[in-house]
């Protein structure tokens, strides 16, 4: 197996193994901190296939920001000391489907035929990243501010003060 | 067609972008003076929806196809016939907002109008979205702005409980669309339709496999926006939830675009490479059948029992979307220009109810069935008449718009050879006559009893109600203006 | 294959070998007394006070997200800088809509009070 076959599926080992913790934890803190190994694995996973500046963003903006967030929001609850987070209701059904599924989703992966990039050799993506958002995708981009305008709003909404009186 | 270009054809958006900065700088403006609550931002608001109609109006008469900003989004009749809709969705839920007790009580006025202003901006683009990374865009910013729209009521656990559903299920269905689509990019190697549908012409049968799988997980985003059986688990509670007029607004608007995007979809993107894609047409046709006959079947048996009135429109606006379906399953021209006059019938007899039993509910503070107790004869003669022409429209009784509506889509079928699922439709609509018309005899027919107040409506609040009833009669007679509109918004522009 | 980045690879497993180390030594050769003021919680020396699991303010949540907009602003932003003469005065326009449209949002937020804390 190539070196970098092997490393994808140590990193994809990492990456499922948190997300597992996540849904099978049962103190919803630790389960909000196995998240990180989740991103922390999708972020190199990106390195690795050549999307640098992918990966960097990943950190920046999941590890640094959307976890630090889900902690916040977390700990926004009541009762975070309730232990049981994920109750197993109908483990065993649920256990039947996902194993249907993932046969056929790995069944027809592995026959189809993908598109595949050309591999080129190794270079800083940043600068074709900043061509295609204000080329091509520019108006995604502009659009992508608006959204995070009306998600700013919608957080002021959400976290309002009560209404005195 | 680069950027600069595009915006020619752009003006609803931009419109509806300049509107949301200026209810924020309105609202800004009253903070600084200390004003605490105020008409003005929800009026700027209906001005800004009002324009963004005119704008979509004047693109009517364009008879350009074209792509915009580098194959985003596309220009054509489809989408301009959805931008007016969308628009008029969006005016409505202005109006009726000005109009709520609900909304008018609570701070945040500016915030909540600018979210309304940003969903319909939302919604406009994935009427015109021709591009999986737009799609998904819009779809996310449609869906991001409703949820903090269904939360709004402060101090009401049942919107703050209908948040929350509405944005797991959001999510888990996004999450599932966006693998699809992850999936249609990796098969075809591109991401605006016309590139997709040259892509699976040159798919090879097993890839064709792994394409359908894509398909169902794309659905899964699609048909929760439209609501459709099996994801149809949160309208129940979120159309419960929410504020009235917001209700009023997923229910006829983000159900308008998530089938701008369906039929955009499935026609152009999936069906450009032969009839539906030669592709993947067997099973699509049979899933289709299927999606749409339990939408149908199960919306209706769901709302049989239900006392609460805006519980009752969910599942009768699940009922219709699998009405809508049936035209979606034509899979051909006909069906959409179907689906086009029955989302456009469904707009106006659905907001009216809507927007019936929001007055009702401003001057009892009920939305449950007894409330309605005789309400005909107690004031109430007027709003209860509009209510039964909605309801018997809905119904799809002839003579009004909802007869129809179901006619084309119906017609639709039958030419297509979809005969069974037509009789699925007919009997489910037959079933549907219960439900509405236990309303229509609550109002009318049972006694008031002592302790039902009487009620008191302002004769101006009833302006839109009265228009929208107008409409469903007129509509249900002098139909071939709006078919021969139809008509040409029917033609999907296809690269 | 990136060989550029096995360095940061290997970086990564040295620092977790460290720590593991670290751990592993402090729990198997370290005596074990314990008694209950080494127990409690260490709050900067003075008696723990409450949980140490407390409810935070939601103001916390509103400045995670006002963290996260203009996180990601600033990721967008990097890319136009890579490219800034090549892009012209086209890219400057298109940015700086961006950056107004955000700036708007945090004017309100400020204006609105959604920043004071009490």
């Amino acid at each position: 197996m190539p070196v970098t076959t092997a490393v994808f599926y140590l990193l994809a080992a990492v990456t499922l193994g948190s997300a597992c913790g996540v849904a099978f934890g049962t103190n919803i803190l630790y389960s909000a901190f196995a998240l990180m190994g989740t991103f922390l694995g999708v972020a190199a996973i990106f390195v690795l296939l050549g999307a640098d500046f992918l990966g960097v963003i990943q950190l920046f903006v999941y590890v640094g920001g959307i976890l630090v967030l889900t902690l916040f929001a977390v700990m926004l609850t009541h009762r975070i000391d309730v232990q049981v987070s994920n109750r197993a209701v109908g483990r065993l059904p649920g256990l039947v489907v996902v194993g249907v599924v993932a046969t056929w989703m790995i069944r027809v992966a592995r026959a189809a035929r993908w598109t595949e990039g050309q591999p080129g050799p190794p270079a800083a993506t940043t600068a074709g990243i900043g061509d295609a958002f204000l080329g091509t995708y520019v108006l995604p981009f502009e659009v992508a501010s608006v959204v995070l305008l009306a998600a700013l709003i919608g957080a002021i909404v959400v976290s309002r003060k009560e209404v005195k009186g | 067609m680069d950027a600069t270009q595009s915006l020619r054809y752009f003006g609803p958006e931009l419109v509806l972008t300049a509107a949301i900065m200026a209810v924020l700088a309105l609202d800004l403006g009253l903070t600084a003076r200390g004003i605490e609550r105020s008409r003005w931002p929800g009026i700027v608001a209906l001005a800004g929806a009002a324009a963004a109609i005119g704008s979509a109006v004047r693109l009517l008469r364009v008879p350009a196809r074209e792509w915009l900003f580098g194959r985003m989004l596309v220009f054509d009749g489809f989408s301009v016939y959805f931008k007016v809709l969308l628009g008029l969705a969006l005016l409505a839920a202005v109006w009726m907002s000005l109009g709520s007790r609900e909304v008018r009580g609570q701070p945040n006025e500016g915030e909540y109008f600018t979210l309304l202003l940003s969903s319909g901006l939302a919604m406009l683009l994935m009427a015109a979205a021709a591009n999986l990374l737009m799609a998904y865009l819009s779809l996310e910013f449609a869906s991001l702005t409703s949820y903090v729209l269904t939360g709004f009521l402060r101090h009401n656990r049942r919107s703050a409980e209908a948040a929350l559903k509405y944005l797991i299920y959001g999510g888990v269905a996004s999450g599932a669309m966006i693998y699809g689509m992850s999936w249609i990019f990796g098969l075809t190697g591109s991401m605006d339709y016309a590139g997709i549908a040259a892509g699976i012409a040159q798919l090879d049968d097993p890839s064709r496999g792994a394409f359908f799988l894509a398909l169902v997980l794309v659905l899964a985003g699609f048909g929760y926006k439209v609501a459709s059986v099996p994801f149809h688990m949160w309208a129940p509670d979120v159309y419960t939830g929410a504020p009235i007029p917001v209700t009023a607004f997923l229910a006829v608007g983000s159900k308008a675009a998530g089938f701008a995007m369906l039929l955009r979809f499935f026609h152009f993107g999936v069906g450009a490479a032969g009839p539906v894609g030669a592709v993947t047409r067997v099973p699509l046709l049979q899933l289709g059948t299927l999606l749409c006959a339990a939408t149908m079947t199960l919306g209706n048996l769901a709302a049989l029992s239900q006392q609460n009135m805006k519980r009752l429109l969910a599942y009768s606006s699940i009922a219709h979307a699998g009405y809508a379906l049936l035209g979606f399953v034509v899979f051909a021209d006909a069906g959409v220009q179907a689906v086009l006059f029955y989302l456009t019938v469904y707009y106006i007899m659905n907001l009216g109810a809507f927007w019936v039993v929001m007055l009702i509910a401003n001057a009892t503070g009920h939305e449950d069935l007894p409330s309605y107790r005789g309400l005909a004869w107690r004031g109430g003669a007027l709003p209860a008449l509009a209510l039964a022409i909605f309801l018997f429209s809905l119904a799809g009784l002839p003579p009004l718009a909802g007869f129809v509506g179901k006619f084309y889509v119906f017609g639709a079928g039958v030419e297509r050879g979809l005969i069974a699922l037509v009789v699925v439709g007919v009997l489910n609509s037959v079933v549907s006559l219960y439900y509405y018309v236990r309303v229509v005899k609550t109002m009318f027919l049972d006694e008031p009893r002592a302790e039902d107040a009487p009620v008191h409506f302002a004769l101006n609040d009833l302006a839109a109600v009265g228009l929208l009833s107008a409409a469903t009669l007129v509509l249900g007679i002098r139909f071939d203006w709006l078919l021969a509109r139809v008509e040409t918004a029917r033609r999907i522009f296809a690269g | 294959m990136k060989f550029q980045y096995v360095p940061v690879l290997i970086a990564f497993g040295l620092g977790g070998l460290v720590a593991a180390v670290f751990v592993a030594a402090g729990m198997f050769l370290g005596p074990r007394r314990p008694s209950p003021v080494k127990e409690a919680a260490f709050e900067c020396g003075n008696p723990p006070s409450g949980p140490a699991w407390g409810r935070f303010s939601v103001k916390f949540y509103l400045t995670a997200i006002l963290f996260i907009v203009f996180d990601v602003e600033v990721v967008f932003m990097y890319p136009w800088a890579v490219l800034f003469r090549p892009l012209g005065v086209f890219g400057l326009v298109e940015m700086s809509v961006f950056v107004l449209v955000l700036t708007v949002g945090l004017v309100y937020v400020w204006r609105k009070g959604a920043l004071e804390w009490d």
